[in-house]
Protein backbone atom coordinates (compact mmCIF):
# COMPACT_ATOMS: atom_id res chain seq x y z
CA UNK A 1 0.00 0.00 0.00
CA UNK A 2 1.58 3.24 -1.11
CA UNK A 3 0.70 6.54 0.44
CA UNK A 4 -0.67 9.20 -1.82
CA UNK A 5 1.75 11.94 -2.63
CA UNK A 6 1.84 14.68 -0.06
CA UNK A 7 1.03 12.53 2.94
CA UNK A 8 3.85 12.20 5.46
CA UNK A 9 2.28 10.08 8.19
CA UNK A 10 -0.65 7.75 8.08
CA UNK A 11 -2.06 5.83 11.03
CA UNK A 12 -4.63 3.10 10.34
CA UNK A 13 -6.56 1.48 13.19
CA UNK A 14 -3.61 2.07 15.48
CA UNK A 15 -4.00 0.53 18.93
CA UNK A 16 -1.66 0.05 21.84
CA UNK A 17 -2.40 -1.56 25.15
CA UNK A 18 -0.22 -2.05 28.21
CA UNK A 19 -0.52 -4.40 31.09
CA UNK A 20 -0.24 -2.37 34.26
CA UNK A 21 1.65 -3.62 37.28
CA UNK A 22 -1.66 -4.64 38.89
CA UNK A 23 -2.34 -6.86 35.87
CA UNK A 24 -5.06 -4.74 34.32
CA UNK A 25 -4.95 -4.11 30.59
CA UNK A 26 -4.94 -0.41 29.72
CA UNK A 27 -5.59 0.98 26.26
CA UNK A 28 -3.18 3.82 25.56
CA UNK A 29 -4.44 4.12 21.98
CA UNK A 30 -7.62 2.63 20.59
CA UNK A 31 -8.12 2.42 16.84
CA UNK A 32 -6.60 5.76 15.96
CA UNK A 33 -6.81 6.90 12.33
CA UNK A 34 -5.27 10.05 10.90
CA UNK A 35 -3.15 11.41 8.11
CA UNK A 36 -0.64 14.23 8.31
CA UNK A 37 0.40 16.17 5.23
CA UNK A 38 4.03 16.78 4.39
CA UNK A 39 5.32 19.97 5.94
CA UNK A 40 2.38 20.29 8.31
CA UNK A 41 2.91 21.48 11.87
CA UNK A 42 0.55 19.39 14.00
CA UNK A 43 0.04 19.78 17.72
CA UNK A 44 -1.28 16.88 19.76
CA UNK A 45 -3.11 18.08 22.82
CA UNK A 46 -4.95 16.28 25.58
CA UNK A 47 -4.87 15.51 29.26
CA UNK A 48 -2.09 13.43 30.84
CA UNK A 49 -2.22 9.75 30.06
CA UNK A 50 -4.32 10.11 26.92
CA UNK A 51 -1.83 8.32 24.68
CA UNK A 52 0.03 11.22 23.08
CA UNK A 53 3.49 10.07 24.12
CA UNK A 54 2.67 6.48 23.16
CA UNK A 55 1.72 7.65 19.69
CA UNK A 56 4.98 9.57 19.33
CA UNK A 57 6.98 6.54 20.43
CA UNK A 58 5.23 4.40 17.84
CA UNK A 59 5.96 6.92 15.11
CA UNK A 60 9.58 7.10 16.26
CA UNK A 61 9.79 3.31 15.99
CA UNK A 62 10.66 2.89 19.65
CA UNK A 63 7.45 0.99 20.33
CA UNK A 64 5.57 -1.45 18.13
CA UNK A 65 1.79 -0.99 18.09
CA UNK A 66 -0.36 -3.79 19.49
CA UNK A 67 -2.36 -3.64 16.28
CA UNK A 68 -2.85 -1.36 13.30
CA UNK A 69 -0.39 0.11 10.85
CA UNK A 70 1.69 3.23 10.97
CA UNK A 71 3.31 4.46 7.81
CA UNK A 72 5.82 7.27 7.37
CA UNK A 73 6.71 8.17 3.82
CA UNK A 74 5.95 4.98 2.01
CA UNK A 75 7.08 2.59 4.68
CA UNK A 76 5.54 0.82 7.62
CA UNK A 77 7.46 1.85 10.72
CA UNK A 78 9.09 -1.04 12.57
CA UNK A 79 12.23 0.49 14.01
CA UNK A 80 13.81 3.91 14.70
CA UNK A 81 15.31 5.81 11.82
CA UNK A 82 17.19 9.11 11.60
CA UNK A 83 14.46 10.16 9.17
CA UNK A 84 12.26 10.57 12.24
CA UNK A 85 13.96 12.82 14.79
CA UNK A 86 12.71 13.15 18.33
CA UNK A 87 12.99 15.74 21.06
CA UNK A 88 12.19 14.02 24.34
CA UNK A 89 10.25 15.27 27.30
CA UNK A 90 13.10 14.37 29.66
CA UNK A 91 16.58 15.75 29.23
CA UNK A 92 18.11 13.59 26.55
CA UNK A 93 21.34 15.47 25.89
CA UNK A 94 24.22 13.08 26.61
CA UNK A 95 26.04 14.56 29.61
CA UNK A 96 29.33 12.82 28.79
CA UNK A 97 29.69 14.58 25.44
CA UNK A 98 30.42 18.23 24.90
CA UNK A 99 27.58 20.25 23.37
CA UNK A 100 29.02 20.19 19.84
CA UNK A 101 29.58 16.41 20.00
CA UNK A 102 25.97 15.98 21.05
CA UNK A 103 24.73 17.92 18.05
CA UNK A 104 26.87 15.94 15.61
CA UNK A 105 26.26 12.57 17.29
CA UNK A 106 23.70 11.24 14.81
CA UNK A 107 25.80 12.36 11.86
CA UNK A 108 28.83 10.61 13.35
CA UNK A 109 26.82 7.41 13.84
CA UNK A 110 25.93 7.46 10.18
CA UNK A 111 29.52 7.97 9.09
CA UNK A 112 29.36 11.61 7.97
CA UNK A 113 32.93 12.96 7.72
CA UNK A 114 34.22 14.92 10.68
CA UNK A 115 34.64 18.20 8.80
CA UNK A 116 31.21 18.11 7.27
CA UNK A 117 29.38 17.13 10.44
CA UNK A 118 31.24 19.74 12.46
CA UNK A 119 30.12 22.39 9.99
CA UNK A 120 26.50 21.23 10.15
CA UNK A 121 26.55 21.09 13.95
CA UNK A 122 28.10 24.53 14.21
CA UNK A 123 25.50 25.93 11.82
CA UNK A 124 22.56 24.70 13.90
CA UNK A 125 24.15 25.65 17.21
CA UNK A 126 24.52 29.12 15.77
CA UNK A 127 20.87 29.11 14.71
CA UNK A 128 19.65 28.24 18.21
CA UNK A 129 21.99 30.86 19.66
CA UNK A 130 24.41 28.50 21.39
CA UNK A 131 27.55 28.91 19.30
CA UNK A 132 29.34 30.28 22.35
CA UNK A 133 28.88 27.10 24.40
CA UNK A 134 29.82 24.58 21.70
CA UNK A 135 32.74 23.29 23.77
CA UNK A 136 30.90 23.32 27.11
CA UNK A 137 29.70 20.29 29.04
CA UNK A 138 25.90 19.90 29.25
CA UNK A 139 26.11 20.22 33.06
CA UNK A 140 27.15 23.84 32.55
CA UNK A 141 23.94 24.67 30.66
CA UNK A 142 20.51 25.71 31.91
CA UNK A 143 17.36 23.70 31.20
CA UNK A 144 16.34 26.00 28.36
CA UNK A 145 19.78 25.78 26.78
CA UNK A 146 19.66 21.99 26.93
CA UNK A 147 16.35 22.05 25.05
CA UNK A 148 17.95 24.27 22.44
CA UNK A 149 20.76 21.72 22.09
CA UNK A 150 18.12 19.04 21.55
CA UNK A 151 16.40 21.17 18.91
CA UNK A 152 19.72 21.87 17.15
CA UNK A 153 20.50 18.13 17.20
CA UNK A 154 17.21 17.11 15.67
CA UNK A 155 17.62 19.64 12.85
CA UNK A 156 21.28 18.74 12.30
CA UNK A 157 20.20 15.15 11.73
CA UNK A 158 18.10 16.35 8.81
CA UNK A 159 15.02 14.35 9.69
CA UNK A 160 11.92 14.91 7.57
CA UNK A 161 9.59 14.10 10.46
CA UNK A 162 10.17 15.83 13.79
CA UNK A 163 8.54 14.41 16.89
CA UNK A 164 8.55 16.72 19.87
CA UNK A 165 7.22 15.36 23.16
CA UNK A 166 6.31 18.26 25.42
CA UNK A 167 9.77 19.63 24.72
CA UNK A 168 9.31 22.95 26.44
CA UNK A 169 6.92 21.84 29.18
CA UNK A 170 9.19 22.54 32.11
CA UNK A 171 10.50 25.88 30.92
CA UNK A 172 9.61 29.38 32.02
CA UNK A 173 7.38 31.56 29.85
CA UNK A 174 10.10 33.74 28.34
CA UNK A 175 12.38 30.85 27.42
CA UNK A 176 9.44 28.97 25.98
CA UNK A 177 8.46 31.88 23.72
CA UNK A 178 12.04 32.23 22.50
CA UNK A 179 12.20 28.56 21.68
CA UNK A 180 8.90 28.74 19.79
CA UNK A 181 10.44 31.38 17.54
CA UNK A 182 13.60 29.33 17.05
CA UNK A 183 11.62 26.22 16.20
CA UNK A 184 9.24 27.99 13.82
CA UNK A 185 12.08 29.75 12.03
CA UNK A 186 14.02 26.52 11.47
CA UNK A 187 10.87 24.69 10.43
CA UNK A 188 9.86 27.39 7.94
CA UNK A 189 13.24 27.89 6.33
CA UNK A 190 13.95 24.25 5.60
CA UNK A 191 10.36 23.76 4.58
CA UNK A 192 10.86 25.16 1.06
CA UNK A 193 13.19 22.57 -0.39
CA UNK A 194 12.59 19.68 1.98
CA UNK A 195 9.37 19.96 3.92
CA UNK A 196 9.66 18.97 7.55
CA UNK A 197 6.58 17.56 9.17
CA UNK A 198 6.25 18.31 12.86
CA UNK A 199 4.26 16.49 15.52
CA UNK A 200 4.35 18.48 18.71
CA UNK A 201 2.84 17.11 21.93
CA UNK A 202 1.76 19.70 24.46
CA UNK A 203 -0.58 20.41 27.37
CA UNK A 204 -0.44 24.10 26.74
CA UNK A 205 -3.36 25.49 24.74
CA UNK A 206 -1.65 28.79 23.92
CA UNK A 207 1.46 26.97 22.77
CA UNK A 208 -0.62 24.86 20.40
CA UNK A 209 -2.43 27.93 19.04
CA UNK A 210 0.83 29.77 18.39
CA UNK A 211 2.55 26.85 16.68
CA UNK A 212 0.13 24.62 14.88
CA UNK A 213 -1.37 24.37 11.41
CA UNK A 214 -3.60 21.75 12.88
CA UNK A 215 -4.48 20.50 16.33
CA UNK A 216 -5.40 16.91 17.11
CA UNK A 217 -7.20 16.57 20.43
CA UNK A 218 -6.70 13.29 22.27
CA UNK A 219 -8.77 11.83 25.03
CA UNK A 220 -8.38 8.36 26.56
CA UNK A 221 -6.55 6.98 23.56
CA UNK A 222 -8.81 8.41 20.88
CA UNK A 223 -8.78 11.47 18.65
CA UNK A 224 -11.82 13.46 19.73
CA UNK A 225 -11.30 16.58 17.62
CA UNK A 226 -9.25 17.78 14.69
CA UNK A 227 -8.94 21.54 14.21
CA UNK A 228 -7.28 23.42 11.36
CA UNK A 229 -5.83 26.80 12.29
CA UNK A 230 -5.81 29.15 9.36
CA UNK A 231 -4.49 32.20 11.21
CA UNK A 232 -1.53 33.78 9.37
CA UNK A 233 2.07 33.49 10.55
CA UNK A 234 4.03 34.84 12.28
CA UNK A 235 1.48 34.69 15.05
CA UNK A 236 1.61 37.33 17.73
CA UNK A 237 -0.27 38.16 20.87
CA UNK A 238 -2.78 39.94 18.64
CA UNK A 239 -3.25 36.80 16.57
CA UNK A 240 -4.31 34.96 19.68
CA UNK A 241 -6.96 37.64 20.26
CA UNK A 242 -8.60 37.13 16.88
CA UNK A 243 -12.21 35.95 17.44
CA UNK A 244 -11.59 32.72 15.61
CA UNK A 245 -8.55 31.94 17.78
CA UNK A 246 -10.41 32.79 20.96
CA UNK A 247 -13.16 30.40 19.95
CA UNK A 248 -10.60 27.71 19.26
CA UNK A 249 -9.13 28.32 22.68
CA UNK A 250 -12.52 27.95 24.34
CA UNK A 251 -13.09 24.72 22.48
CA UNK A 252 -9.69 23.31 23.46
CA UNK A 253 -10.20 24.30 27.08
CA UNK A 254 -13.55 22.56 27.00
CA UNK A 255 -11.90 19.43 25.64
CA UNK A 256 -9.41 19.55 28.48
CA UNK A 257 -12.29 19.80 30.94
CA UNK A 258 -11.45 23.33 32.00
CA UNK A 259 -14.60 24.93 30.55
CA UNK A 260 -18.04 23.59 29.83
CA UNK A 261 -19.01 23.34 26.19
CA UNK A 262 -20.95 26.42 25.12
CA UNK A 263 -23.69 24.74 23.18
CA UNK A 264 -25.76 27.02 20.98
CA UNK A 265 -23.57 30.09 21.40
CA UNK A 266 -22.01 29.49 18.03
CA UNK A 267 -18.61 28.98 19.58
CA UNK A 268 -17.90 25.96 17.50
CA UNK A 269 -19.62 27.00 14.32
CA UNK A 270 -16.80 29.13 12.97
CA UNK A 271 -14.16 26.56 13.62
CA UNK A 272 -12.73 25.17 10.44
CA UNK A 273 -12.94 21.44 10.73
CA UNK A 274 -10.22 19.54 8.95
CA UNK A 275 -11.49 16.17 9.99
CA UNK A 276 -13.57 13.92 7.87
CA UNK A 277 -16.46 16.34 7.29
CA UNK B 1 56.25 28.04 51.02
CA UNK B 2 52.57 28.86 50.61
CA UNK B 3 52.14 25.51 48.87
CA UNK B 4 53.62 23.70 51.83
CA UNK B 5 51.34 25.66 54.15
CA UNK B 6 48.33 24.85 51.97
CA UNK B 7 49.27 21.19 51.97
CA UNK B 8 49.41 21.11 55.76
CA UNK B 9 46.17 23.03 56.08
CA UNK B 10 44.46 20.39 53.95
CA UNK B 11 46.17 17.27 55.21
CA UNK B 12 47.69 18.31 58.55
CA UNK B 13 45.05 16.64 60.70
CA UNK B 14 45.20 13.42 58.69
CA UNK B 15 48.99 13.32 59.02
CA UNK B 16 48.78 13.86 62.77
CA UNK B 17 46.27 11.00 63.07
CA UNK B 18 48.62 8.70 61.12
CA UNK B 19 51.48 9.76 63.41
CA UNK B 20 49.38 8.98 66.47
CA UNK B 21 48.58 5.53 65.06
CA UNK B 22 52.30 4.85 64.57
CA UNK B 23 52.98 6.05 68.13
CA UNK B 24 50.26 3.79 69.56
CA UNK B 25 51.89 0.87 67.76
CA UNK B 26 55.21 1.75 69.37
CA UNK B 27 53.61 2.09 72.83
CA UNK B 28 51.86 -1.26 72.42
CA UNK B 29 55.16 -2.89 71.48
CA UNK B 30 56.65 -1.58 74.74
CA UNK B 31 53.67 -2.59 76.91
CA UNK B 32 53.09 -5.98 75.35
CA UNK B 33 56.50 -7.62 75.11
CA UNK B 34 55.42 -11.23 74.69
CA UNK B 35 57.46 -13.09 72.08
CA UNK B 36 56.08 -15.64 69.65
CA UNK B 37 59.35 -17.54 69.78
CA UNK B 38 62.44 -16.28 71.58
CA UNK B 39 63.67 -13.10 69.86
CA UNK B 40 60.47 -12.59 67.82
CA UNK B 41 58.13 -10.07 69.50
CA UNK B 42 54.39 -10.36 68.85
CA UNK B 43 54.30 -6.60 68.27
CA UNK B 44 57.53 -5.50 66.60
CA UNK B 45 58.35 -1.87 67.41
CA UNK B 46 59.61 0.51 64.77
CA UNK B 47 63.23 0.17 65.94
CA UNK B 48 63.03 -3.55 65.05
CA UNK B 49 61.20 -3.00 61.77
CA UNK B 50 63.65 -0.48 60.37
CA UNK B 51 66.81 -2.34 61.35
CA UNK B 52 66.73 -6.09 61.75
CA UNK B 53 63.57 -6.75 59.78
CA UNK B 54 64.49 -4.76 56.69
CA UNK B 55 67.87 -6.38 56.29
CA UNK B 56 66.46 -9.83 57.02
CA UNK B 57 64.33 -9.52 53.89
CA UNK B 58 67.50 -10.30 51.92
CA UNK B 59 66.60 -13.94 52.67
CA UNK B 60 64.07 -13.63 49.83
CA UNK B 61 66.54 -12.46 47.20
CA UNK B 62 67.18 -15.37 44.94
CA UNK B 63 70.42 -14.09 43.46
CA UNK B 64 71.38 -12.47 40.17
CA UNK B 65 72.27 -8.92 39.00
CA UNK B 66 75.68 -9.43 40.62
CA UNK B 67 74.14 -9.53 44.08
CA UNK B 68 74.56 -13.02 45.55
CA UNK B 69 71.71 -14.51 47.60
CA UNK B 70 71.87 -15.50 51.26
CA UNK B 71 71.23 -19.08 50.20
CA UNK B 72 74.51 -18.94 48.24
CA UNK B 73 76.30 -18.03 51.46
CA UNK B 74 76.43 -14.24 51.10
CA UNK B 75 75.81 -12.16 54.24
CA UNK B 76 72.47 -10.26 54.41
CA UNK B 77 72.73 -6.78 52.90
CA UNK B 78 70.42 -3.83 52.32
CA UNK B 79 71.00 -4.17 48.57
CA UNK B 80 69.79 -7.74 48.59
CA UNK B 81 66.88 -6.75 50.87
CA UNK B 82 65.85 -3.95 48.52
CA UNK B 83 66.10 -6.25 45.50
CA UNK B 84 64.06 -8.83 47.39
CA UNK B 85 61.29 -6.31 48.05
CA UNK B 86 61.28 -5.00 44.48
CA UNK B 87 61.39 -8.39 42.76
CA UNK B 88 58.79 -10.04 44.99
CA UNK B 89 56.51 -7.00 44.75
CA UNK B 90 56.85 -7.02 40.96
CA UNK B 91 55.98 -10.71 40.80
CA UNK B 92 52.86 -10.16 42.85
CA UNK B 93 51.84 -7.05 40.95
CA UNK B 94 52.24 -8.58 37.52
CA UNK B 95 49.97 -11.43 38.61
CA UNK B 96 47.58 -8.93 40.17
CA UNK B 97 47.25 -6.45 37.32
CA UNK B 98 47.24 -9.04 34.55
CA UNK B 99 44.47 -10.88 36.39
CA UNK B 100 42.65 -7.60 36.99
CA UNK B 101 42.87 -6.69 33.31
CA UNK B 102 41.69 -10.07 32.05
CA UNK B 103 38.99 -10.39 34.71
CA UNK B 104 37.82 -6.83 34.14
CA UNK B 105 37.55 -7.26 30.39
CA UNK B 106 35.87 -10.66 30.50
CA UNK B 107 33.53 -9.65 33.35
CA UNK B 108 32.54 -6.44 31.57
CA UNK B 109 32.02 -8.24 28.30
CA UNK B 110 29.80 -10.89 29.89
CA UNK B 111 27.96 -8.25 31.90
CA UNK B 112 27.18 -6.33 28.73
CA UNK B 113 26.11 -9.56 27.01
CA UNK B 114 23.21 -9.80 29.47
CA UNK B 115 21.62 -6.74 27.88
CA UNK B 116 22.75 -7.40 24.29
CA UNK B 117 19.90 -9.70 23.23
CA UNK B 118 17.38 -12.15 24.60
CA UNK B 119 19.58 -15.07 23.60
CA UNK B 120 22.80 -13.73 25.01
CA UNK B 121 21.00 -13.01 28.27
CA UNK B 122 19.64 -16.52 28.50
CA UNK B 123 23.07 -17.95 27.76
CA UNK B 124 25.04 -15.85 30.19
CA UNK B 125 22.95 -14.59 33.08
CA UNK B 126 21.89 -17.65 35.05
CA UNK B 127 25.17 -19.60 34.76
CA UNK B 128 27.16 -16.57 35.88
CA UNK B 129 24.85 -15.73 38.75
CA UNK B 130 25.39 -19.33 39.80
CA UNK B 131 29.18 -19.22 39.48
CA UNK B 132 29.21 -15.92 41.34
CA UNK B 133 27.98 -17.58 44.52
CA UNK B 134 31.05 -19.82 44.85
CA UNK B 135 33.23 -18.58 47.71
CA UNK B 136 36.42 -17.19 46.22
CA UNK B 137 39.09 -18.47 48.58
CA UNK B 138 37.59 -21.95 48.68
CA UNK B 139 38.37 -22.12 44.97
CA UNK B 140 42.14 -21.68 45.39
CA UNK B 141 42.99 -25.41 45.46
CA UNK B 142 40.81 -26.10 42.44
CA UNK B 143 42.48 -23.37 40.43
CA UNK B 144 45.90 -24.69 41.39
CA UNK B 145 45.00 -28.14 40.20
CA UNK B 146 43.48 -26.82 37.00
CA UNK B 147 45.96 -24.11 36.05
CA UNK B 148 49.07 -25.14 37.99
CA UNK B 149 50.84 -23.48 40.88
CA UNK B 150 52.80 -21.18 38.59
CA UNK B 151 51.99 -17.96 36.85
CA UNK B 152 48.86 -18.98 34.92
CA UNK B 153 47.12 -20.40 37.97
CA UNK B 154 47.46 -17.21 39.97
CA UNK B 155 46.50 -14.94 37.10
CA UNK B 156 43.46 -17.09 36.36
CA UNK B 157 42.44 -17.01 40.00
CA UNK B 158 42.66 -13.22 40.24
CA UNK B 159 40.82 -12.88 36.92
CA UNK B 160 38.06 -15.12 38.24
CA UNK B 161 37.73 -13.20 41.51
CA UNK B 162 37.65 -9.85 39.70
CA UNK B 163 35.56 -11.05 36.78
CA UNK B 164 32.55 -12.02 38.86
CA UNK B 165 32.58 -8.64 40.60
CA UNK B 166 32.76 -6.83 37.26
CA UNK B 167 29.99 -9.00 35.88
CA UNK B 168 27.63 -8.17 38.74
CA UNK B 169 28.62 -4.49 38.69
CA UNK B 170 28.11 -4.11 34.96
CA UNK B 171 24.76 -5.94 34.92
CA UNK B 172 23.52 -3.66 37.67
CA UNK B 173 24.91 -0.47 36.15
CA UNK B 174 23.41 -1.18 32.73
CA UNK B 175 19.99 -1.53 34.35
CA UNK B 176 20.35 2.04 35.61
CA UNK B 177 21.14 3.62 32.25
CA UNK B 178 18.29 6.09 31.63
CA UNK B 179 16.11 4.80 28.81
CA UNK B 180 15.92 8.27 27.28
CA UNK B 181 19.63 8.17 26.32
CA UNK B 182 19.21 4.82 24.58
CA UNK B 183 16.04 6.00 22.80
CA UNK B 184 17.71 9.23 21.79
CA UNK B 185 20.72 7.43 20.29
CA UNK B 186 18.50 4.94 18.46
CA UNK B 187 16.36 7.65 16.87
CA UNK B 188 19.57 9.27 15.66
CA UNK B 189 20.62 6.13 13.84
CA UNK B 190 23.06 4.49 16.27
CA UNK B 191 23.49 0.76 15.68
CA UNK B 192 23.91 -1.67 18.55
CA UNK B 193 27.69 -1.59 18.68
CA UNK B 194 27.65 2.21 18.59
CA UNK B 195 25.02 2.17 21.32
CA UNK B 196 27.32 0.18 23.59
CA UNK B 197 30.45 2.15 22.83
CA UNK B 198 29.02 5.67 22.90
CA UNK B 199 26.06 5.44 25.29
CA UNK B 200 26.14 2.45 27.60
CA UNK B 201 29.84 2.33 28.46
CA UNK B 202 30.19 6.05 29.27
CA UNK B 203 26.96 6.17 31.23
CA UNK B 204 27.76 3.11 33.37
CA UNK B 205 31.30 4.26 34.16
CA UNK B 206 30.41 6.44 37.16
CA UNK B 207 28.63 3.53 38.80
CA UNK B 208 31.39 1.16 37.74
CA UNK B 209 33.91 3.21 39.66
CA UNK B 210 32.74 1.60 42.89
CA UNK B 211 33.01 -1.82 41.25
CA UNK B 212 36.56 -1.13 40.12
CA UNK B 213 37.62 0.03 43.59
CA UNK B 214 35.99 -3.05 45.11
CA UNK B 215 37.71 -5.30 42.60
CA UNK B 216 41.11 -3.73 43.38
CA UNK B 217 40.68 -4.88 46.98
CA UNK B 218 39.48 -8.31 45.91
CA UNK B 219 42.37 -8.64 43.48
CA UNK B 220 44.87 -8.09 46.31
CA UNK B 221 43.09 -10.66 48.41
CA UNK B 222 42.95 -13.14 45.55
CA UNK B 223 46.58 -12.84 44.51
CA UNK B 224 47.79 -13.29 48.09
CA UNK B 225 45.39 -16.17 48.63
CA UNK B 226 46.83 -17.84 45.56
CA UNK B 227 50.37 -17.17 46.72
CA UNK B 228 49.76 -18.59 50.20
CA UNK B 229 49.11 -21.96 48.69
CA UNK B 230 52.15 -22.69 46.69
CA UNK B 231 54.33 -19.98 45.21
CA UNK B 232 58.06 -19.58 44.95
CA UNK B 233 58.02 -15.80 44.99
CA UNK B 234 55.79 -12.85 45.72
CA UNK B 235 54.60 -11.01 48.79
CA UNK B 236 52.22 -13.83 49.74
CA UNK B 237 55.14 -16.25 49.62
CA UNK B 238 57.10 -14.05 52.05
CA UNK B 239 54.16 -14.08 54.45
CA UNK B 240 53.79 -17.87 54.36
CA UNK B 241 57.54 -18.34 54.78
CA UNK B 242 57.59 -15.87 57.69
CA UNK B 243 54.68 -17.54 59.39
CA UNK B 244 56.54 -20.85 59.39
CA UNK B 245 59.29 -19.24 61.50
CA UNK B 246 57.03 -16.88 63.45
CA UNK B 247 58.74 -13.83 61.88
CA UNK B 248 55.96 -11.45 62.84
CA UNK B 249 58.06 -8.41 62.03
CA UNK B 250 58.49 -9.51 58.40
CA UNK B 251 54.77 -10.09 58.06
CA UNK B 252 54.21 -6.62 59.44
CA UNK B 253 56.55 -5.10 56.83
CA UNK B 254 54.76 -6.90 54.03
CA UNK B 255 51.46 -5.57 55.40
CA UNK B 256 52.91 -2.05 55.28
CA UNK B 257 53.95 -2.66 51.69
CA UNK B 258 50.35 -3.63 50.87
CA UNK B 259 49.09 -0.40 52.35
CA UNK B 260 51.67 1.53 50.35
CA UNK B 261 50.93 -0.16 47.02
CA UNK B 262 47.18 -0.11 47.48
CA UNK B 263 47.26 3.60 48.34
CA UNK B 264 49.22 4.35 45.19
CA UNK B 265 46.90 2.36 42.96
CA UNK B 266 43.82 3.98 44.53
CA UNK B 267 45.33 7.43 44.05
CA UNK B 268 46.21 6.76 40.40
CA UNK B 269 42.77 5.33 39.72
CA UNK B 270 41.09 8.28 41.39
CA UNK B 271 43.00 10.82 39.33
CA UNK B 272 42.35 8.93 36.12
CA UNK B 273 38.65 8.47 36.76
CA UNK B 274 38.15 12.09 37.78
CA UNK B 275 39.70 13.07 34.48
CA UNK B 276 37.37 10.71 32.63
CA UNK B 277 34.39 11.95 34.63
CA UNK B 278 34.91 15.67 34.23
CA UNK B 279 31.52 15.79 32.51
CA UNK B 280 29.74 14.83 35.71
CA UNK B 281 27.84 17.50 37.61
CA UNK B 282 29.23 16.66 41.03
CA UNK B 283 32.57 15.16 40.15
CA UNK B 284 35.06 14.98 43.00
CA UNK B 285 32.46 16.16 45.48
CA UNK B 286 33.34 15.84 49.14
CA UNK B 287 30.34 15.50 51.42
CA UNK B 288 30.59 16.95 54.88
CA UNK B 289 27.41 16.89 56.93
CA UNK B 290 27.57 19.50 59.64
Amino acid sequence: MRLENGIAIKASQLSQSFRRADGQLVDALSSVNFEVLKGQFVCLIGPSGCGKTTLLQIIAGLLLPSSGILEVGNQVVTRPSPERGMVFQKDSVFPWMRVINNVEYGLACRGVGSGERRAIAEHYLERVGLAHVARAWPRELSGGMLKRVAVATVFANGASVLLLDEPFGALDYVTKRHLHNVLLTLWAETGRNKPRTVLFVTHDVDEALILADRILVFHTGRIVDDLALVAPRPRTTDTLLMPQMVQNKHLLLAHLGLETKQAGTGATSSIVRAAND
Amino acid sequence: MTEVRAFFRRHGVSIIVLGVMAAIWQILSLLYTTEAVPGEPMIPGWQVVFTRTLISLSDYWQGGLGVPSVAEGAPPSYTAALLAIVSNSLDTMVRLYLGLLIGGLVGTFLGLAVSWSKWSRRTVELPLQFIRTLPLLAMVPLFQLWFGIYFAGKVAFVAYGVGVIFFAGVVNAVKNVPQVYIDNARTQGANRVQLYLTIILPSIFPELRATILLSLGTAWGAVLGAEYLGAQSGLGYIIVYSEAFAYLDRMFVVALLFVFYASISYAIFNRLSLKLLQWMPRVGRVIVVG
